[in-house]
């Protein structure tokens, strides 16, 4: 555990230290990424890390992310764990190909003899006032891919910890990061929460399940606490891991409240809201007092930043459909 | 006085330090807001910077061609506004320092949703630190808002309890069509299911016709004569049957008043059942004409809008082979002993309604064009599944149709509307292998679209050669819709 992991810190610094904390312990973990190097990152996650670590462990790549996704895969051949930073959520469909084709099915491809052990961060989500590329939420795209572990953070401590967890499992994962809450502050602790497959239960309540992912946890936080003072208890649960899905918790906890709403920002539209969606209408039908609910953005492009905050779910677009769950 | 500083911005392209190109003021001039102070280079662009105060400008603390990190102040203002409350005012110190970059000041206050004071706080105007519309800064964007905890006022104000059911789901609504499946979420209804109760027998309180909770748990109260709780103590209440369900009434049974509808048709079909004497016939025809005709003119012009459907060309087959048969449309007056032949026909057809059974007939359908025949069953039978069929819809009908085809029947004995002589049910039209003969007399057996025709009528009046003429007539109208060229 890197010195200083007990306080308080951000995302982006808990990202930092557990990225050094795995540098320090493994040699062959190695850092890619457009401007990560000298410039730290265009949100700062990899500053300091080229100087501690030397321009050989700590990459700036030129501007091709299939360029950055193939010699990843060649140095994940040959052993080491590459950690990839993708600049922003809309930058990433040039390695698109190589991550569905190639980083998802070499293990299986080779009946288990290959591993794949990369780690693609992407910082991901709107509400940065930002032009367009820059504000994208496609996690269902690697969800829907078998292969590939995708997991996001929500909090300092997750940040931390499952930056490390990441490097660690052999298996591919493509590791999302809030950016608009990169900079949101809180205590990192002793140990992970869990392995890299749970969720994670934030505020236990009785009345509704709110399960939310990466930036919209602190949404779905603050609108726990306003539905507190109308006198409804919610359930507010970090999925963490989005592929695969922690199935137990999320019925767990639908069995209980009989009431889901899932948030996300990507689209309703064949989002991660549609798949829990059904898993929970399959396996626990009959404790259903209400259909599940999704909230997440529209199915159009991303706006442009003038009008984001009319796109992404907010506080009282999850309290509307607490109601309309609660109204059945 | 106020003093003012401005620092460096993080001129957005990522970069940590900017070259000071050129001054545009010097101490003494006097700026207002957005009035380009000074030009700056990046490694990729130059940029003239605006400064976001108006005022004197009471220092400089970069000279030309120096190097400037991002978050260092650059220049001072003199706002001339007294008594200022933030801005902890290295007034005096930041008279002059050298043109050397000046580390970042302490930014003045925190921002107050900062609960827990991070190791080291970032710089105003760089990335994670905060900008001066309050937002976070970030390289691209302007960015991140702090979103409001707080709930907006909702309209009609907040309602701390939720209204017990809503209508703001379309499922909720009161269904129209014909189809009535008890409404009530998953869980009462695997309550209900574990009770052994009938959702569709239960009264539903909800909203829409929905049957809650509370519905089933009354009504497995009342099946055991006791409310669930005081079960095991009550001796009185009923024991279970020894079939261990609930026996009390409405369950096992349920008796339904005999009114409305219901009484109406159960009076017709006595009085025509045991007055008039029913003979049915039966004929199979292949429709696979009729089927293509339908397929065509559900292309043509003159159709657009209206449902083309294999009845349509029934009903007016119907009413050409009244043309050529009068004597089946006609009716017996027992009292005046007389036969009344109807020269017109009104058709009726058979329609299940939200109210029961009803038969309505388009008047004077003789005289309608394909088209007008069209509309008025569109009519007819929209106005019956809105259960809004008058009873002047329902008199005077000459000759019937019954569509039990629908339901995937093949046809049936039908019982006389009363007050006429006869009545066609019309069976599912499916794939049946059928010998068709060739032009030159070989058969082969081929798919064809058939169907099966069954003509009830009143043999007081109608023989059976006429009967047998008439739906005889209307098959080979059915078989060959060109035949309507023929007699029509």
């Amino acid at each position: 555990m890197s010195p200083g992991a007990t306080k308080p810190t951000t995302i982006a610094k808990g990202i930092t230290s557990g990225l050094r904390a795995a540098m320090e312990r493994d040699p062959k973990v190695v850092l890619m990424g457009e401007d990560i190097g000298k410039l730290g990152g265009v949100f700062r996650v990899t500053e300091g890390l080229q100087k501690d670590f030397g321009e050989e462990r700590v990459i700036d790549t030129p501007l091709a992310e299939a360029g950055i996704l193939g010699t990843a895969i060649g140095m994940a051949l040959r052993g080491y764990r590459p950690v990839i930073e993708i600049q922003f959520d809309g930058f990433v469909y040039p390695a698109f190909d190589h991550i569905v084709s190639q980083v998802a099915k070499l293990h299986a491809r080779s009946l288990g003899y290959v591993k794949m052990p990369l780690v693609i961060r992407i910082p991901f989500g709107g509400g940065i006032g930002a032009v367009e590329h820059h504000s994208e939420s496609n996690e269902a795209y690697f969800a829907h891919t078998a292969g590939l572990r995708v997991v996001a953070v929500s909090n300092p401590h997750d940040a931390h910890w499952m930056i490390q967890q990441a490097i660690e499992t052999d298996d591919p994962v493509v590791f999302y990061e809030p950016k608009r809450r990169y900079w949101d502050k809180g205590e990192v602790g002793d140990g992970p929460s869990g392995d890299l497959s749970s969720a994670r239960v934030l505020r236990e309540g009785t009345d509704v399940t709110l399960l939310a992912y990466g930036p919209m946890v602190k949404t779905c936080l603050q609108a726990a606490e306003a539905a507190a003072e109308e006198g409804h208890n919610l359930e507010v649960i970090d999925l963490r891991s989005l592929s695969p899905l922690d199935e137990d918790t999320i019925l767990a906890s639908a069995r209980k409240t009989g009431r889901v709403v899932v948030v996300h920002e990507a689209s309703t539209f064949l989002g991660m809201g549609s798949e829990i969606s059904a898993l929970v209408t399959e396996r626990a039908f009959h404790h259903l007092e209400a259909p599940v609910l999704r909230v997440g953005g529209y199915n159009v492009p991303y706006p442009p930043s003038r009008i984001e905050e009319e796109f992404l779910p907010d506080l009282d677009r999850v309290l509307d459909a607490v109601d309309r769950s609660l109204a059945y | 006085m106020a003093l003012r500083e401005f620092k460096l911005p993080d001129p957005g392209e990522g970069l940590t330090e900017a070259d000071l190109v050129t001054w545009h003021v010097a101490v003494g001039d006097t700026v207002k807001v957005n009035d380009i102070v000074v030009e700056v280079e990046t490694a990729k662009s130059l940029v003239e910077l605006p400064v976001p105060f108006a005022g004197t400008v009471a220092s400089l603390h970069a000279a030309e061609g120096d190097t400037v990190d991002v978050g260092s102040v650059i220049i001072t203002i003199d706002d001339g506004v007294g008594g200022s409350s933030d801005a902890a005012a290295p007034a005096p110190a930041a008279a002059a320092p050298p043109a050397a970059a000046v580390p970042p000041a302490t930014p003045a206050a925190a921002p107050a949703s900062d609960g827990g004071a991070a190791g080291e706080e970032i710089a105003e105007g760089l990335i994670g630190g905060t900008t001066s519309t309050g937002r976070t800064a970030v390289l691209v964007g302007y960015g991140v808002k702090q979103t409001e905890a707080k709930r907006r006022p909702r309209a009609g104000g907040a309602s701390p309890t939720v209204p017990e059911s809503t209508n703001r789901s379309p499922e909720v609504q009161p269904l129209s069509g014909e189809r009535t499946r008890a409404l009530a979420k998953p869980p009462v209804r695997k309550l209900a299911k574990d009770l052994g109760l009938d959702l569709a027998v239960i009264t539903p309180t909800g909203e829409g016709g929905i049957v809650t909770r509370a519905d089933v748990e009354a009504a497995a109260a009342s099946a055991t004569g006791a409310p669930a709780s005081a079960q095991e103590s009550s001796d009185a209440a009923p024991a279970a049957s020894r079939w261990g369900r609930p026996t009390a009434s409405g369950h096992r049974e349920e008796r339904i008043p005999v009114k409305g509808v219901r009484k109406m048709t159960a009076q017709a079909m006595v009085a025509s059942a045991f007055t008039a004497p029913h003979v049915t016939e039966w004929v199979t025809v292949d429709v696979t004409a009729t089927m293509e005709l339908v397929e065509r003119l559900k292309a043509d012009r003159e159709f657009r809008d209206v449902k083309v459907t294999p009845l349509l060309v029934l009903a007016k087959a119907m009413c050409v082979a009244v043309r050529r048969n009068p004597g089946i449309n006609a009716s017996w007056d027992e009292a005046a002993q007389e036969i009344v032949v109807k020269h017109y026909v009104n058709l009726g057809i058979a329609a299940a309604t939200p109210r029961g059974l009803l038969v309505p007939n388009i008047k004077d359908a003789d005289a309608m064009t394909m088209r007008e025949l069209a509309d008025a069953i569109g009519t007819l039978t929209a106005t019956a599944r809105e259960g809004r069929t008058q009873p002047a819809d329902m008199s005077g009908g000459t000759i019937t149709i019954t569509n039990v085809g629908v339901f995937g029947i093949d046809a049936g004995t039908p019982i006389l509307n009363p007050g006429e002589s006869a009545i066609l049910a019309f069976g599912t039209v499916s794939r049946r292998p059928w010998v068709v003969t060739a032009a030159d007399g070989s058969e082969s057996i081929e798919p064809r679209w058939v169907t099966t025709l069954a003509l009830s009528f009143d043999h007081r009046l109608v023989d059976g050669e006429l009967g047998s003429r008439y739906l005889a007539d209307v098959a080979a109208l059915l078989g060959d819709p060109g035949r309507a060229l023929v007699w029509g």
